[in-house]
């Protein structure tokens, strides 16, 4: 039973507490938030932290993620180098779990956002519930790139015997944090809606 | 129609869908039959739940900061880390901004996002309205995206897989105090309904402006 949508009974919906008002009121009249019938601009909102978020990946990659220096040598190392090393090592399921986490996950969610944005620029009507539970997926994933990020943070921390051995923060990781924040803050300004509005379009 | 009884209505967040959700009862769950979006799950107990949760979870995340979190021993030189070192040491090693955003991450947003669950919740059981209830409610919602506790334990996890081969690693009392605080985290943070959440607020805004 395909029901009525909020939208065609001039209904807005509040992000953040549900709250249904008159879509001509710019403020949930609940807790104050403000009120849309979408989400202003998404689309093209989406697209530029996408570009951003595309941009900041290649020196994610590129510079060192972590600098080990052990005995006065100092050795770099970049995200997929140090899944390289994991293979080179035989550590075949670590590798695996690095790899995903950080090479597959971020690079998975901006190809699903871009293909997101394109399909509803390009009015494809075509299964929304799948590309509804493709939203979901890529918002759902989102903070767990961040992963590189804190194993960073914690080799630091914890290897830390001078002149013996030194891990060190490289510039990377800050990239990467980037990468890891524009996505999210892309997946969240991407309205799901608008890929339901032309299905109830076409249906007309 | 359910116009006559539109407090009972809730659009779909992901797809628009008009439902009526006032005949709920306790343990019900309601997705949207067209997107299969999770709507609302009703729970007679969330607030004593989220109350006892985020009480308990402070205190292991007290815990978690106060005690070594891990050791790593090599060729007789032992370190040990806790945990707000890993903020620490990014900051002395001219990374300020990566120790902001690790601090901000693993321990003041969940921090935060906890204590203010607990003073939330323990006003409902209390049937206490408020009005800076609604801004802080906001902030409550618009920070949990940021809490990243479960992600950073992972993060933990391959940290050990990945260094364990160099040398004995040890962990301390505060990673227990962390795994134990992600966990109450994570269940207090589930106990927070959106829609039920809101409707109890109005209703009890509505029974002090009627006193």
């Amino acid at each position: 039973m395909p029901g009525e949508t909020a939208a065609s009974r001039n209904l807005a919906s509040c992000h953040l507490c549900l709250k249904l008002a008159d879509a001509s009121l710019h403020q949930c009249p609940r807790c104050g938030e403000d009120l849309h019938l979408r989400k202003s601009n998404s689309l093209q909102r989406t697209l530029a932290l996408l570009v951003t978020a595309s941009i900041l990946y290649i020196p994610a990659n590129i510079l060192p993620i972590m600098v080990t220096d052990q005995f006065g040598t100092s050795t770099d190392s970049t995200i997929l180098g140090g899944v390289v090393l994991l293979i080179d090592m035989g550590s075949i399921p670590i590798a695996a779990v690095i790899f995903i986490a950080s090479v597959m996950v971020p690079m998975g969610k901006l190809i699903a956002l871009y293909y997101l944005c394109w399909s509803v620029g390009a009015g494809r009507p075509a299964s929304p519930r799948q590309r509804t539970i493709m939203y979901r997926g890529a918002e759902l994933i989102g903070k767990w790139s961040m992963v590189d990020v804190f194993v960073v943070a914690i080799l630091v921390a914890l290897v830390h015997l001078t002149g013996l051995l030194v891990i060190l923060p490289g510039a990377a990781a800050v990239a990467f944090a980037g990468v890891v924040m524009v996505t999210m803050v892309a997946a969240e300004s991407f309205d799901p809606r608008i890929i339901w509005d032309q299905q109830e379009d076409v249906d007309e | 129609m359910p116009s006559e009884n539109d407090a009972n209505l809730v659009a779909c967040p992901s797809c628009d869908l008009l439902y009526d959700v006032g005949d709920m009862h306790h343990g019900e769950k309601a997705s949207c039959s067209r997107c299969g979006c999770f709507l609302t799950r009703v729970r007679d107990d969330g607030f004593a739940k989220m109350q006892s949760y985020s009480i308990a979870g402070l205190i292991c995340l007290v815990i978690g900061c106060s005690f070594p979190f891990l050791s790593f021993e090599s060729s007789g030189i032992e370190s040990i880390m806790t945990l707000p070192q890993t903020a620490q040491q990014l900051y002395d090693q001219g990374r300020p901004d990566l120790s902001f955003l690790v601090a901000a991450f693993i321990i003041f947003i969940p921090g935060a996002v906890l204590f203010l669950l607990l003073v939330l919740s323990t006003c409902m059981l209390r049937q206490k309205f408020y009005q800076w209830m609604i801004p802080v409610t906001r902030l409550v919602f618009h920070m949990q995206n940021w809490a990243m506790v479960e992600v950073f334990f992972i993060g933990v996890l391959v940290s050990l897989v990945k260094i364990g081969h160099m040398a004995t690693v040890v962990m301390g009392i505060s990673f227990w105090g962390y795994g134990a605080f992600s966990l109450l985290f994570i269940s207090a943070v589930g106990c927070l309904d959106r829609l039920q959440y809101w409707n109890e607020l109005d209703q009890l805004a509505r029974l002090q402006h009627a006193r």
